[in-house]
């Protein structure tokens, strides 16, 4: 309960500058309403509660704490307080690291925190080590250094969403605010994400393990190299669909910006506990397909409603381009190859009436079984019943 | 040229050289623990703290009075000086051959599949950089198995040592990278810079690959108390960023705040990567600490030097815009000193001219060799740099 409340003034450090100035005094009123309902809904259980809210509160529970992973220390630093109270300056320009940090508060806990959650579950899955040489003792089924290994896969992710929110100068528009603002937000960007990546980093070398390290630096550079993978124009923006596109480059990429990161820090769980190769590649399949799986059905969601409107459509993910492949024809006729102007709303009525939605389907039920016979490998226990759970929440559709 | 009257003024400041007079000022003026007065010679008030704003003033009366016999690297009247002097020892010539193959070492740290990451990843790999950095780690690092064996022979690097010393060139690197972008710099080493020519996104997640890249051939050494040294470094960069930004109200903590920010932008990576090459080497950890020592103070004294050129230098000489920092508002030794109403930059250049003695008194506990010698020049080197 300690760290629940510890984390709640972290977080209220990091974004009451940001109320103030933005919303003025009764939209801070509606704020915390928004923040209190988020908990409850959590917490106490509403009728609303989806399958996926449900078995995250629940996988919470079997872990032993019930918030997100970020680390206290990092939180409550100086340093990041300082980007916290400078961050007023941003408000009423669009600089992309005001959104990340609502977002860090409004649904952190359903949208941000899951990968740290999946490496507590999938350690605690594993169990305790055969090894008597591991001389560490285990908290609620899960080693000290696996928990380290949690919050620091959290830090990487979070700089990873604040630097991928750097703006490039030379694209501005007037009305994204001014430049001086926006380069001021680059600035707390830059420094906020390094500040989280070097805690990263010492908190690998404090794991005492030189193979979790190597791994999981690698997986920082995959998702640098996710973001240039495929078409790009000048700016590092994705380009409109090619023809030329297939699923695979799909899972490359997708592996790449989130299956890596997920997949190499459940192997990483697994060393850390001195399991076999067997127990480390399981781990590592669990993370992959269950990553594919999350991101098929974001991509999905925007053709699976019934209004167009405030759903944007990606033009690079797997439902368009799986339609491509269906039917090339119909694709270039209605002007969806490399356009840079394609109509979103025709692109999604046409796609939400294909067959490839069904694909779609298909293959995020693939990746969802592939996930879940990597874990049948494991002995039956609370944590792998609830990491089931999640992926059964994932593939429902 | 303004910048060149500035240069000489420098030479004015040597005085008179009454010993004896002298002798008495210090013993009235100066705490003794922070000054020794038989040799005229102050040193730093502890190898691990910083002086504040007024021993520094307290030094530099002293040295008025004392003569600039000590202040002159060339007459100098020490045994390392002399010893120093009859060994011809360049120190890039020393280690010429191991660094020729840096670049391409860390290019191949450095191949993802996309095209565009690998051009900018490597983009300041082209062999044109001082290597600086690299040159002192790789000297180190020989110096240390000298010491280790006891024997002048056995200098080989361990492959080992040579991955940290291009990994000091990347952590470097990517540091800059990031930092172009937060002081929107437009050139680099006399080229566009990252961020001027693919945008400021590109540019940091270049820098975070370089970094990742880093991280994985340190992992790679499989020795865990080298990764804990060199991520510290990682920390103290981004620390000394955030320095940056803010500035202390008082005058002794203001000076501090600046040393302190010198240490971690500059000198934090020179003392580990000199700590890592030596605790690799197998060394004691006397041994150790005097080298992380020895790059501790070549390094704070490597930065007053940046600094005083960023004040006196020309744009064509350092390949990047000069006065930036004037422009940046950022409190440097020669800005902080000027503020006090006294020479600014003879100032500045007494302070570097102690962590480089400093460097010299630490790397001389080593046993003597060619690459130890070349460490004593470099600091020197460091002290008379024009770019």
């Amino acid at each position: 309960m300690a760290h629940w409340q510890g984390h709640r003034m972290g977080l209220f450090r990091l974004t009451v500058p940001l109320l103030k100035r933005s919303c003025g005094r009764t939209a801070i009123s509606r704020h915390f309403v928004t923040w209190s309902q988020v908990r409850t809904a959590s917490f106490w259980g509403s009728s609303k509660v989806t399958d996926w809210n449900k078995a995250v509160s629940e996988a919470e529970k079997i872990v032993g704490y019930p918030t997100s992973f970020m680390s206290l220390r990092c939180l409550l630093s100086d340093e990041l307080s300082n980007v916290a109270m400078e961050m007023r300056r941003l408000v009423g320009t669009k600089h992309p690291l005001l959104k990340m940090a609502r977002k860090f508060l409004y649904d952190g806990k359903h949208a941000i925190h899951t990968r740290g959650l999946l490496v507590l579950l999938m350690s605690k899955a594993a169990g305790p080590c055969q090894d008597e040489a591991l001389s560490e003792t285990m908290n609620s089924g899960i080693y000290p250094r696996q928990r380290s290994l949690a919050e620091i896969i959290e830090m990487i992710n979070t700089a990873n969403l604040i630097h991928k929110g750097v703006v490039n100068i030379a694209e501005l528009q007037p009305s994204d605010g001014s430049v001086e603002d926006m380069h001021f937000g680059n600035k707390m960007s830059v420094l906020s994400g390094d500040f989280l990546l070097a805690n990263a980093s010492t908190g690998l070398a404090a794991l005492n393990h030189t193979y979790v390290v190597e791994l999981i630096s690698s997986a920082i550079g995959d998702l640098v190299e996710a973001e240039f993978v495929g078409p790009r124009d000048k700016f590092g923006h994705p380009l409109l669909l090619s023809d030329q596109a297939t699923i695979d480059d799909w899972e490359r990429k997708a592996f790449l910006s989130s299956g890596s990161l997920i997949a190499k820090s459940c192997k990483a769980a697994m060393m850390l506990a001195n399991h076999d190769k067997v127990k480390q590649e399981m781990a590592y399949a669990f993370g992959k397909h269950t990553a594919l799986a999350h991101q098929l059905k974001e991509e999905l969601q925007p053709y699976l409603g019934y209004s167009d409107s405030g759903v944007t459509v990606t033009v690079q993910g797997a439902p368009a381009i799986l339609y491509v492949k269906l039917h090339p024809e119909k694709a270039k006729q209605f002007g969806f190859i490399s356009n840079p102007d394609v109509n979103s709303k025709l692109l999604r009525r046409v796609i939400k009436n294909s067959d490839a939605i069904e694909q779609a389907k298909q293959l995020l039920q693939i990746h969802g079984q592939k996930a879940l016979s990597a874990l049948s490998t494991f002995t039956p226990s609370d944590a792998r019943s609830a990491l089931e759970k999640i992926v059964n929440a994932i593939v429902a559709v | 040229m303004a910048s060149g009257g500035r240069v000489t003024s420098l030479s004015r400041l040597h005085f008179g050289r009454n010993w004896a007079a002298c002798r008495n000022y210090c013993r009235k003026f100066c705490t003794v623990r922070k000054h020794d007065v038989n040799s005229h010679r102050p040193f730093l008030c502890h190898p691990n703290s910083y002086c504040t704003f007024r021993t520094i003033k307290q030094h530099i009366l002293c040295s008025q009075h004392c003569g600039e016999a000590w202040l002159q690297p060339n007459s100098r009247p020490t045994s390392t000086d002399q010893e120093h002097k009859s060994a011809v020892s360049s120190p890039y010539k020393l280690v010429a051959e191991d660094l020729s193959t840096l670049c391409n070492d860390i290019k191949k740290e450095l191949s993802p599949s996309p095209a565009e990451l690998k051009l900018l990843s490597q983009y300041h790999f082209d062999g044109k950089g001082k290597a600086f950095r690299p040159m002192v780690v790789m000297l180190a690092a020989k110096a240390c198995n000298i010491h280790y064996h006891q024997h002048p022979t056995n200098n080989a690097l361990l492959a080992s040592q040579r991955v940290v010393a291009f990994i000091a060139e990347m952590i470097h690197t990517a540091s800059l990278i990031h930092d172009d972008v937060i002081d929107l710099a437009a050139t680099r080493r006399g080229r566009p810079s990252v961020q001027e020519a693919w945008g400021q996104r590109n540019a940091i997640l270049a820098g975070n690959f370089i970094m990742s890249a880093a991280c994985v051939a340190l992992a790679r050494i499989r020795n865990t108390e080298v990764i804990k040294i060199l991520s510290q470094v990682l920390e103290d960069l981004v620390s000394g960023e955030f320095m940056q930004l803010g500035s202390k109200e008082d005058e002794d903590e203001r000076f501090n705040h600046y040393l302190q920010k010198t240490y971690k932008k500059t000198a934090s990576l020179l003392a580990n990567s000199c700590k890592a090459v030596a605790v690799l080497s197998g060394c004691d950890e006397s041994s150790i600490e005097q080298v992380y020592q020895y790059g501790r103070n070549i390094g704070i004294a490597f930065q007053l030097v940046d600094d005083l050129l960023d004040f006196i230098s020309t744009e064509q000489l350092m390949g990047k815009p000069t006065a930036a920092d004037l422009k940046l508002g950022l409190a440097t030794a020669p800005v902080l000193f000027a503020a006090h109403q006294s020479n600014g930059i003879a100032h500045t250049k007494f302070l570097a001219e102690q962590h480089s003695n400093e460097a010299i008194k630490q790397i001389s506990m080593l046993f003597p060799s060619d690459e130890r010698n070349a460490l004593i020049t470099l600091t020197h080197n460091v002290l008379h740099r024009l770019k």
